[in-house]
């Protein structure tokens, strides 16, 4: 496979990891409407042992999805290196931030998977089980939102356009998304339960617009990367301020 | 594996001596507006995704706090009537007025006038009196009493607030680095016109917030 095609199949790591995680989410019945953190433990317990296999082969599937996006996120700080030149500091915070982001996803679905592993639990355990892979999912937000800044600085501060610019506003607004999610610990019902739409749809549809809008924007720079380029030391370094 | 593009050293390995410049370079990449180059719109085009989408969700939380004022009216407005409308009103002046002082410095700024870094300091003094009379306000909450765990009201207070504290903070950081560079220099037309937006949005979002929660649940 030459270079190009990798990197292209690469920049399609996001957006596999939107359809194979969402379907995993079909399969195990988080989706279309996710269970709410006020159900009742016989709710919850009937949730993961009414059809286990089901549960635990839907989970397995997402657990596989959320990993999808390593490679795109990869990509992401080979094109950073390219906007930084020879302090890629963002660069390398994006990698390590996005190698948290890829655990934190993973870890819940194993969670959620473990749920289904046995029938004759309690359903205290069970609620346990569920409450954590919820919280873990969602209210980890810190590593997700500092990648999106330091990708939006690292474009705000390129001069030669890798990514186009609206993409580094993009990525804050995504930042900001994350927000609410904090406030599922304090509600068990509404817009700020970790069903509600300021923190599950909120959170959902702003990660997977990141994802998408990030592939796409890596497959447009992989071109560029493959071009004969001058040094970054050549440039004219620009500046956010 | 013969016709493949051949990559150099990753970027950030590069020594001082750059590599002889290619003679067919790529694609000429797609550059950012420079500073001369008028968008017609303030700051970029790119950086309204921002203000539009945080002002979108923003408005995703007035309406769920309008269902809940609609839900229960009398309880909302039994607890409504519990907050520091005065510490709201102040609040409210102050940054009107630090919105005012970002028009003046925006306009010192595009004359090229020493007055910036006055109008710019006046716009913090502002944000830290809101920050200061919010932190204040908080505290008489939680001295009455309040949680944000236990009453539905005060837990979107405390969240809407809160949120909204946060963009002040950002604000307040990104004005005093627009200070800071205007000491030594002059910063990019992009940067500052981005601020100036982005602290009006801040401004225009606390005015709908303080006339939604302080105001119209209590009536």
């Amino acid at each position: 496979m030459d270079t190009r095609r990798l990197l292209n199949l690469a920049a399609l790591g996001g957006p596999a990891a939107v359809v194979v995680t969402l379907a995993g989410w079909l399969v195990a019945g988080m989706l279309p409407l996710p269970i709410s953190p006020s159900a009742s433990p016989s709710e919850v317990l009937s949730f993961f042992t009414d059809q286990p296999d089901r549960v635990m082969a839907g989970f397995v599937l997402s657990s596989i999805g959320v990993v999808l996006m390593a490679p795109m996120l990869a990509l992401i700080s080979v094109h950073m290196l390219r906007m930084e030149g020879r302090v890629p500091i963002l660069a390398f915070t994006q990698i390590l931030t996005a190698a948290v982001t890829v655990v934190v996803n993973l870890f819940p679905q194993l969670i959620f998977a473990v749920g289904g592993f046995r029938t004759d639990r309690s359903s205290d355990t069970i609620v346990l089980l569920n409450d954590l892979a919820w919280l873990l999912l969602f209210t980890g937000i810190a590593p997700f939102m500092i990648q999106n800044v330091v990708i939006g600085l690292a474009v705000l501060r390129d001069p030669a356009g890798v990514f186009p610019r609206w993409l580094a506003y993009l990525n804050f607004l995504v930042a900001f998304a994350f927000v609410p999610d904090v406030l599922a610990y304090f509600f068990t019902t509404g817009p700020f339960a970790w069903n509600g739409v300021l923190v599950f749809w909120l959170a959902l549809t702003a990660y997977c617009v990141f994802l998408v809008a990030m592939s796409w924007a890596c497959r447009r720079a992989n071109h560029l990367l493959l071009a004969p380029a001058p040094a970054p030391a050549q440039r004219e370094h620009a500046s956010v301020a | 594996m013969s016709t493949e593009p051949v990559l150099g050293e990753p970027t950030f390995l590069w020594d001082d001596d750059p590599p002889a410049p290619s003679p067919s370079p790529g694609p000429a990449p797609a550059r950012g507006p420079t500073d001369e180059e008028r968008t017609g719109v303030p700051a970029e085009p790119g950086l309204w995704i921002f203000v539009l989408g945080d002002m979108t969700i923003f408005g995703v939380f007035f309406v769920v706090f309008a269902h809940y004022l609609g839900e229960d009216r009398a309880a909302l407005k039994a607890s409504a009537s519990a907050l520091h409308q005065q510490i709201g009103a102040v609040n409210t002046l102050v940054l009107l007025a630090s919105s005012y002082f970002m028009v003046r410095a925006l306009h010192a700024y595009r004359a090229g006038s020493a007055r910036l870094r006055a109008d710019l300091g006046f716009v913090l003094v502002g944000g830290a009196v809101f920050l200061t009379a919010k932190v204040a306000e908080y505290a008489l909450v939680l001295a009455d009493g309040h949680r944000p765990g236990t009453e539905l009201f005060f837990t979107l207070y405390f969240a809407v607030t809160g949120v909204h504290l946060l963009h002040v903070l950002i604000g307040m950081a990104l004005v005093a680095r627009w200070r800071a560079v205007s000491l030594r220099g002059r910063s990019g037309r992009i940067f500052a016109e981005g601020v100036a937006v982005y602290w009006h949005m801040v401004d225009l979002l606390w005015v709908v917030i303080f006339n939604l929660v302080y105001l119209g649940a209590t009536t």
